[in-house]
């Protein structure tokens, strides 16, 4: 097997507890539902549990064979996990994609709904294309610029959206 | 409902509005289609954040447009940088961009154009002759046939779509049901998974999910990427339709399979092009020509992924189940603007197949010219950096989201679909059985529970109908075929012959 192949499997073992967690939490849930006082008067077989354990325990199943799988094709899965975050921490394209999301993290979580609409975004796009090196000062200005007003126009007046 | 009122309700909404609004949907849609990193599953969920003050007919028929030109915009990037603009297009390059690359863009693009009319005009007859056939055939389900299909659909979608392990498309569309049934219990009002948060009580929003599983990826992609692309040199050849005419046969049985492919619930345009260029490349007399730039391949690949168009929204019409992650996605947007897809819809809107129809037909019209002015302009938009488009796009993920329900949990579901995204695209897990999972949650849960009530608890209600049997067969057949147990019992047989002999 490949050595890309065998990274896959090991990141499918991983993955496939993450199933197996969300399912088991699913079914959980299912289980409060089936439980549940306020349900008492409900038929066994109209309750929302009924479902929630049905879908929950699939998904578990699934999320054990694919770590199963992933066991079983990496061999060492947590070595191989090391070796590839290394390798990952190592990589250009790793820094520019983490900065990218904590760009958008800023915009999202930090800016949006306190900072007026116009000014996040422009410094939002701004921020991103003088970091990204989208071209000259005044290029990036006179395009975020454009793009908030274009935003606005569209969204906050003939869409008629309250914009932050 | 008879054929002239029917004909009066198409026409009321083929006015000088809805023709701009078609217009201007397969405009969008070609520009968000032929750039990479936008596919058309995201640039409906953006739009629909915009149409929301829209009337429900109007908002669709703009949707439906941006459909159109969002599957054949694809191709243009495919021809012309060969990166598919849409994975639907994905299977145009190996063809589309040889042609190109040995001074043929233009032809190809023309090509690639009739081909994609041809399709979609072939998947709109589809689309106008079976639906009323499949609705009036779903009037006789009963909540065990509906949970089955969704469930046969969430299935198939993760078979079809698994690519490295089929268990991976089936947990894929699992978890997408179990985001699907967050929120209030239809029939108990009990909350489920929503962790005391008013906000999640009406359900996980699907639309902002959609936009940043689809979108924050993308983004982030393209952003890690440092290349930007090289972009063909337009010829001037001319090509006549019957250039294309010769491929009749290629084509018709691309239209099939396009279609086929398109009704299968969440399988989509870009299964259809590959199943249909595949078939084409076996039966070809020049199978060698493949991947070197045959015309035969480009008619084979445009005419199935366009053609899947009108087969993805049989379903969505008839059943209420999409056949595509757009479908999903406008199925969505259907519902936000108070159309409810299924088997009622032909009461609610009689006349809604055919004025869908109507819209899809000048949605091609206005394709075919749309597509060929844009292929002089959209090579100087394909040489916009990604670090300036990006950031843009981004904002329209957030704007996008956010406009639906103004709210900020919206934008946060937007940043953690987007993380979600990024681990399927990693871990190689499908989109399309997710996407379809959450569209169907809710459907595959009330009817699931509603069979069981009206039987009193009896599991028999699946295995005793026969439409319910025959499902219930095609899962247990998908299943074991997937798990590779044909395979087996096929070699055990081969083995134990020679051992008789």
């Amino acid at each position: 097997m490949d050595e890309s192949k065998v990274r896959l499997r090991a990141l499918d073992l991983f993955m496939g507890l993450g199933f197996l967690a969300v399912g088991a939490f699913v079914v959980y849930d299912g289980f409060l539902a089936f439980y549940a006082t306020q349900m008492a008067t409900v038929e066994r077989s109209s309750n929302p549990g009924v479902t929630s354990i049905f879908i929950g325990g699939l998904m578990g199943l699934l999320g054990l064979v694919i770590a199963a799988i992933g066991l079983l094709g990496s061999l060492h899965p947590l070595r191989i996990a090391r070796q590839a975050v290394s390798e990952t921490l190592q990589s250009k394209a790793f820094y520019r994609g983490a900065i990218a999301l904590a760009g958008i993290a800023v915009y999202f979580f930090v800016f949006w709904d306190r900072i007026p609409y116009a000014i996040s975004t422009f410094l939002f796009l701004a921020g991103m294309m003088t970091i990204f090196k989208a071209g000259a000062w005044w290029k990036i200005g006179i395009i975020s610029g454009g793009t908030v007003a274009v935003v606005w126009y569209v969204f906050g007046v003939l869409a008629m959206i309250p914009l932050p | 409902m008879g054929f002239e009122q029917i004909m009066v309700e198409v026409l009321k909404t083929l006015n000088l509005e809805f023709i701009f609004l078609i217009a201007a949907g397969v405009f969008i849609g070609l520009i968000v289609g032929a750039l990479p990193g936008l596919t058309t599953t995201m640039g409906i969920a953006l739009l629909t954040g915009i149409t929301f003050k829209f009337s429900g007919h109007s908002a669709i028929a703009l949707l439906m447009g941006l459909y159109v030109g969002g599957v054949s915009g694809g191709s243009l990037s495919a021809i012309l940088v060969g990166i598919p603009g849409t994975p639907a297009n994905a299977s145009s390059i190996q063809d589309g961009f040889p042609l190109a690359m040995a001074g043929k863009a233009y032809q190809a693009i023309t090509i690639s154009r009739m081909a994609s009319i041809i399709g979609t005009v072939f998947g709109i007859g589809c689309l106008a002759f079976l639906t009323p056939l499949l609705t009036e055939l779903a009037l006789k389900f009963t909540s065990a046939e509906f949970f089955l299909i969704g469930l046969f659909g969430v299935l198939i979608s993760g078979a079809l779509t698994g690519g490295d392990i089929a268990l991976k498309g089936w947990v894929a569309g699992i978890f997408g049901l179990a985001i699907g049934m967050v929120g209030t219990d239809e029939l108990t009002a009990w909350q489920r998974m929503t962790f005391g948060s008013p906000e999640l009580f009406g359900g996980i929003p699907f639309i902002p999910i959609m936009i940043g599983f689809f979108g924050i990826p993308q983004v982030i992609e393209a952003l890690s990427d440092e290349q930007d692309v090289l972009v063909a040199v337009l010829d001037k050849t001319k090509v006549k339709m019957r250039d294309i005419l010769k491929y009749w046969w290629v084509a018709l049985r691309s239209g099939l399979i396009g279609v086929g492919v398109g009704i299968i619930p969440g399988v989509g345009e870009d299964v259809a092009s590959w199943t249909s260029y595949g078939v084409a490349k076996k039966s070809s007399r020049h199978p060698e020509e493949y991947g070197k730039g045959s015309i035969e391949g480009l008619v084979a690949a445009e005419t199935a992924d366009n053609s899947c168009i009108g087969g993805a929204i049989i379903p969505l019409l008839s059943l209420g189940i999409p056949g595509s992650p757009p479908a999903a996605v406008m199925l969505g947007a259907f519902l936000i603007h108070g159309v409810r897809p299924g088997p009622m819809l032909s009461f609610e809107f009689p006349a809604f197949t055919y004025q869908a129809v109507s819209w899809l037909l000048v949605a091609t019209i206005f394709m075919r010219f749309f597509a060929m002015w844009l292929a002089k302009p959209m090579q100087k938009i394909l040489q916009i950096k990604n670090a300036i488009l990006m950031p843009i796009v981004t904002v329209f993920c957030a704007i996008g989201a956010y406009s639906l329900d103004i709210r900020f949990i919206d934008i946060a579901l937007v940043f953690i679909a987007g993380i979600l995204g990024l681990l399927f695209k990693e871990g190689k897990y499908p989109a399309a059985p997710l996407v379809l999972g959450i569209v169907l949650g809710p459907l595959v849960d009330t009817n699931f529970r509603r069979a069981l009530k009206a039987s009193g608890g009896d599991f028999s209600i699946f295995f005793t109908r026969p439409v319910s049997l025959i499902l219930v067969i095609s899962i247990v057949l998908l299943i074991l075929g997937q798990l590779g147990v044909f395979g087996m019992i096929r070699s055990w047989f081969k083995k134990s012959k020679p051992a008789a002999a």
